[in-house]
């Protein structure tokens, strides 16, 4: 008897774990819809949907990936200017390609600028290319 | 040699050189008195066979436990390396600078693992009795055990010696997350569009199935039969218990986890070891649980004779409870967190 009812509390103390491992996981700090990675507000790209859900991304090519998926109605897409950190959205902003590598785990080499001289200077500097807006290019696919 | 130095790495290392070393020297002994006690003719052979045996199986006991915790130390020290790889977010990052290798390591973990469990259940049965009937038995499994883990025990230390920090790797995602993956054209090939809801279902009925059967055979005191009948069972109990760990994998990996995750397009199981924590506790039990089922039919296999054919009962019958208990723990934590979610 002693031993069932420590069986019982044992089985107990798992299901509250498992419960706290549950609603924990909803209240987690900000993390990529895709992959699950810590978003770097820096490089953050957030799709926002007819129906106003919000989905965030860690980088463009993480909320590219998610495009091709995407079966609800896009009403905008905002992406954060490295110079500033403001945000902005997709169709204001300029988009240079270059070598350094913004997020290393998808090797996003997109980079976004609200001014096109800043796009202009980073190209110049890493060896890039500005490059027509990635969204809109996969959007019409 | 340039690698990746912390506690963890030093530790695999240090621990996977030592277990070697004494393994080979436990490999060599228990070959020699298994060869020995077969040839034996009298008590008093037996009795400095049996006195000679006693450092090798203390040894192998402490080694055999310390490469039991080996397998999540091994995936410790993999996480730890993650900072030092470059494009690696999960443990499977790590895992791509050295592929081939680190897969073999992963395969061998959970057989080693098994063997280990199988083989002290096996001592235990046999401690238990007066006679030792089962000692030349004991013996040569653990010759051929030593051999798994002597090759065990090298792989990691060589593997965390040649993991080189500054390798360069593509992230889970261009692997696990693409539409031509292998654990979705498969099934859904077979199942068709549906197949996702069609192996979270199967998920539960085959736990549900193997936890009854596991119940049947102890509520019905099937265990304390000596028929051959129960031999057969316990045998396609464990061959059902190896399917449900197929189907587990699969259905984790296209239907559950991504929900544990709350990432629907994500399918990289070493991510959720991340971002659900305890869900590590989860595969433990389902692991355990699996294995028990396979330990009850290796001790019965093996423990059924002389002495030790008397007291098997008792011990299936605890090896059983136990595969019921982490069977329906992690079946639990599943429940509650789809719930949850």
């Amino acid at each position: 008897m002693k031993k069932k009812v420590w069986i019982i509390v044992i089985l107990l103390v798992i299901g509250v774990i498992a419960a706290i491992g549950g609603l924990m996981k909803g209240r987690m700090a900000a993390r990529c819809d895709y992959d699950g990675t810590r978003i770097q507000p820096i490089y953050e790209v957030d799709f926002e949907f007819e129906d106003c859900s919000i989905k965030r991304f860690c980088s463009i090519v993480c909320s590219l990936m998610d495009l091709k998926d995407e079966k609800k109605k896009l009403k905008y897409i905002t992406v954060v200017d490295e110079v500033s950190g403001k945000k902005i959205d997709d169709s204001l902003a300029f988009f240079v390609e270059s070598d350094v590598i913004a997020i290393p785990h998808v090797k996003n080499r997109i980079h976004v600028f609200a001014e096109k001289a800043d796009a202009e200077r980073h190209a110049s500097q890493f060896d890039g290319k500005l490059i027509p807006n990635p969204f809109s290019l996969a959007m019409r696919k | 040699m340039v690698m990746i130095l912390n506690a963890l790495s030093i530790t695999t290392i240090f621990v996977g050189i030592v277990s070697a070393a004494l393994m080979t020297w436990g490999f060599v002994t228990s070959s020699l008195l298994s060869w020995r006690w077969g040839k034996a003719a009298t008590t008093e052979e037996r009795t400095k066979l049996e006195d000679r045996s006693y450092l090798v199986f203390l040894i192998a006991i402490v080694i055999l436990v310390v490469r039991l915790l080996n397998w999540p130390l091994f995936y410790g020290t993999l996480q730890s390396f993650i900072p030092d790889i470059e494009g690696a977010m999960c443990i499977f990052g790590v895992t791509q600078v050295r592929p081939i290798f680190t897969k073999f390591q992963e395969v061998l973990k959970p057989v080693v693992f098994f063997l280990i469990g199988a083989w002290i259940f096996i001592h235990m049965l046999d401690r238990a009795t007066k006679t030792y009937p089962l000692m030349r038995r004991k013996l040569l499994f653990l010759s051929i055990l030593s051999i798994f883990i002597v090759v065990d025990s090298m792989g990691d230390a060589v593997l965390m010696m040649t993991i080189r920090p500054g390798a360069v790797v593509s992230c889970c995602t261009t692997v696990t997350d693409i539409l031509a993956r292998p654990t979705k054209t498969t099934p859904e090939s077979i199942l068709g569009p549906g197949y996702t809801h069609i192996l979270e279902v199967s998920y539960f009925v085959a736990n549900f199935v193997l936890i009854g059967l596991v119940g049947f055979m102890l509520w019905g005191k099937k265990l304390e039969t000596t028929s051959s009948w129960k031999r057969i069972s316990l045998g396609l109990i464990f061959l059902f218990a190896i399917i449900n760990g197929f189907i587990f994998v699969l259905s984790q990996i296209e239907a559950i986890a991504p929900k544990l995750m709350h990432l629907p397009y994500h399918h990289c199981l070493y991510c959720v070891w991340q971002y659900v924590p305890d869900s590590i506790a989860m595969y433990l039990f389902f692991i355990l649980g699996t294995f028990a089922v396979g330990w009850a039919f290796t001790t019965d296999a093996i423990g059924r004779k002389g002495e030790a054919a008397e007291i098997l009962p008792r011990y299936l019958k605890g090896i059983y409870w136990f595969a019921l208990f982490c069977l329906s723990a992690s079946l639990m934590m599943v429940i509650i967190h789809l719930v949850v979610a």
